[in-house]
């Protein structure tokens, strides 16, 4: 018995520990982005347009074949930027639990900028699936998702997280909300390796955390001793942040310059689709 | 002749209206000074320096920095209180909370940004600091991910940056190497030549004598047990000892146990 729930936790800790391991790996390694590749190669300025144009096309078109064009597009440009496929796949069909929301989410970013009518289409996409359970629905949700997930994949993998939040904000996204958006991505770190570190000093102090009860109660207070020690750490940045002479209206760096090459990709990009649209109207 | 840069008059701070961390500290500070704080964990070093940069606001007393009270945010004219971050800078005791960029690059022009430095002189600021502090190769990585003694120096980058006239340093030393050390010593005393106040909490007695012509004691009962030049402070061993800053050290040499002092300033017998 004993034994039973000693290696019924076990599991979980393992599991626990190479989902964070996963995470902080999928998030954080700029391995990808260092490479030398096509997409490296780019301005990510307009490789994060090109890659949201395909994207809004993909929500967008009623048709699984053609959304399905642009996965195999997706493909080919993994390849082309020297990310090995195989774990390419793995690793968005790991995620699409968690981009299924993210795609929900443009409604949200349809009050921070108004006035694009394809957010509202895509917007309308999504509703449209949720009332029509139907076997094609359903196959054309996976597609969607899965290519969805495979741009936005493709996106983080090939770009550097610092160039990314730039990006952000030179397409008119408020540094504010870039900077909190860079904070929570900084926070998720510490916090992983947190809990990380908890782990291995409960584990050196009591040998097998869930056999007695100390070690389970070293564990409670330390999630929430954590909880404590990351508000506490927010409310210091923002000291460190008051010392250096922040305002309240941060200051940020901006540099960028864009070549012929970037701007016959972006023409390339929007005609394929222009020409998907225009398919999937005559469809 | 030499200007005051902070008078601090007896100050009383407690976090949380509860935890009491300075009971009455008196302390006046001229330009162009070496300062040193010491005294074991928990006694308020740390607390004095975020007062010194206007951070947190005693509880009673005051604290008087060029001339002027500093007072909470809200009473603080906006560009008194800018010009005060200018000339002050922190180093932070704990260099992850200080860093808070996604790119060392970006850290190190966060400061001249917010000054309103322009764009070009502030790349080119850049570079140099990065230089001055040898983490060039660091510049495009991401601060987080960097080991305590790289995020230290990217951390002191980021103060350098902005070039204060006040420099307040936090426990600049503690964890790192010997070499690290060495150039981080270095930078200090230099900055010291340059004509820049400096102001070091720390409980590491070897650097003292480098870096500091003047020292306070803090005590357990967080307030200031003595002050002098640091030569007097460091032979007085009955108040180090009493204040936790040396211990006894004990070990067999040539066949008899032998208990002497570990001092920092004489050499090992
Ligand atoms: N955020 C906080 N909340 C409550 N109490 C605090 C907080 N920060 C510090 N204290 C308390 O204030 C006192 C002084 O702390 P401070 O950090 O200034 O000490 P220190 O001399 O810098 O110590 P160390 O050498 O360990 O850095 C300590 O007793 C500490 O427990
Ligand atoms: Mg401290």
């Amino acid at each position: 018995m004993i034994n039973a729930s000693h290696k019924r936790s076990d599991f979980i800790e393992r599991s626990m520990l190479s989902a964070l391991a996963f995470l902080k790996e999928a998030t954080m390694s700029e391995e990808y982005a260092n490479r030398k590749g096509f997409l490296q190669s780019l301005d990510p300025r307009f490789k994060t347009i090109s890659l949201l144009a395909f994207l809004l096309t993909a929500v967008s078109l009623k048709s699984a074949v053609l959304i399905g064009i642009l996965y195999g597009l997706c493909l080919i440009l993994a390849l082309l930027s020297s990310v090995p496929v195989r774990r390419f796949l793995v690793r968005t069909l790991l995620f699409i639990p968690l981009f299924s929301i993210c795609i929900v989410l443009p409604t949200l970013f349809s009050l921070v900028t108004p006035g694009e009518p394809v957010w509202s289409f895509q917007v309308l996409g999504v509703s449209g699936i949720l009332t029509r359970p139907g076997v094609d629905g359903a196959v054309l949700f996976v597609v969607r998702i899965a290519t969805s997930v495979s741009l936005v994949v493709l996106l983080s993998l090939t770009t550097r997280y610092s160039e990314l939040l730039k990006v952000l904000r030179v397409l008119g996204i408020p540094q504010i909300f870039v900077l909190t958006v860079s904070m929570c991505y900084r926070y998720l770190y510490l916090f992983a390796t947190m809990v990380e570190n908890i782990f291995t000093a409960v584990k050196s102090r009591v040998g097998v955390v869930s056999r007695q009860r100390q070690g389970q109660s070293i564990v409670t207070w330390n999630i929430a001793n954590t909880w404590n020690r990351t508000t506490q750490m927010s409310e210091e940045v923002y000291m460190a942040m008051l010392s250096r002479g922040y305002t309240g209206e941060p200051r940020l760096l901006s540099e960028f310059n864009a070549m012929p090459k970037d701007w016959v990709w972006l023409l390339c990009a929007l005609i394929i689709c222009a020409g998907l649209f225009y398919s999937g109207h005559i469809l | 002749m030499s200007d005051t840069v902070f008078e601090v008059k007896d100050v009383h701070y407690s976090y949380l209206g509860k935890f009491p961390a300075l009971c009455g500290i008196d302390i006046t500070i001229r330009s162009g000074e070496k300062i040193a704080v010491i005294g074991a964990n928990g006694t308020g070093k740390s607390t004095l320096l975020q007062l010194l940069d206007g951070l947190i606001f005693p509880d009673h007393g005051h604290v008087t920095a060029f001339g002027e009270r500093l007072l909470e945010n809200s009473q603080f004219d906006a560009k008194t209180a800018h010009l005060f971050r200018k000339r002050v800078g922190l180093v932070f005791q704990n260099a992850d909370i200080q860093l808070f960029c996604p790119s060392v690059r970006e850290d190190i022009a966060f400061g001249p940004l917010q000054f309103g430095v322009a764009a070009q002189e502030v790349k080119r600021r850049t570079l140099e600091v990065a230089e001055v502090l040898d983490i060039q190769h660091l510049l495009d990585r991401v601060p987080h991910q960097l080991s305590i003694g790289e995020k230290r120096r990217v951390a002191i980058a980021s103060v350098l940056a902005i070039d204060p006239d006040v420099y307040l340093f936090d426990e600049p030393t503690a964890g790192l190497d010997p070499l690290t050390v060495r150039h981080i010593i270095d930078f200090i005393v230099n900055a010291n030549r340059r004509g820049k106040t400096i102001i070091t909490a720390t409980h590491d007695l070897h650097i003292i004598g480098e870096i500091a012509d003047t020292v306070y004691v803090f005590g357990r009962n967080k307030s200031i047990v003595r002050g002098g030049s640091s030569d007097s402070v460091l032979n007085d061993r009955s108040l180090l000892e009493s204040n936790n800053l040396i211990h006894m050290h004990r070990h067999h040499h040539e066949g008899r146990e032998h208990v002497h002092q570990h001092l920092p300033l004489e050499p090992h017998d």
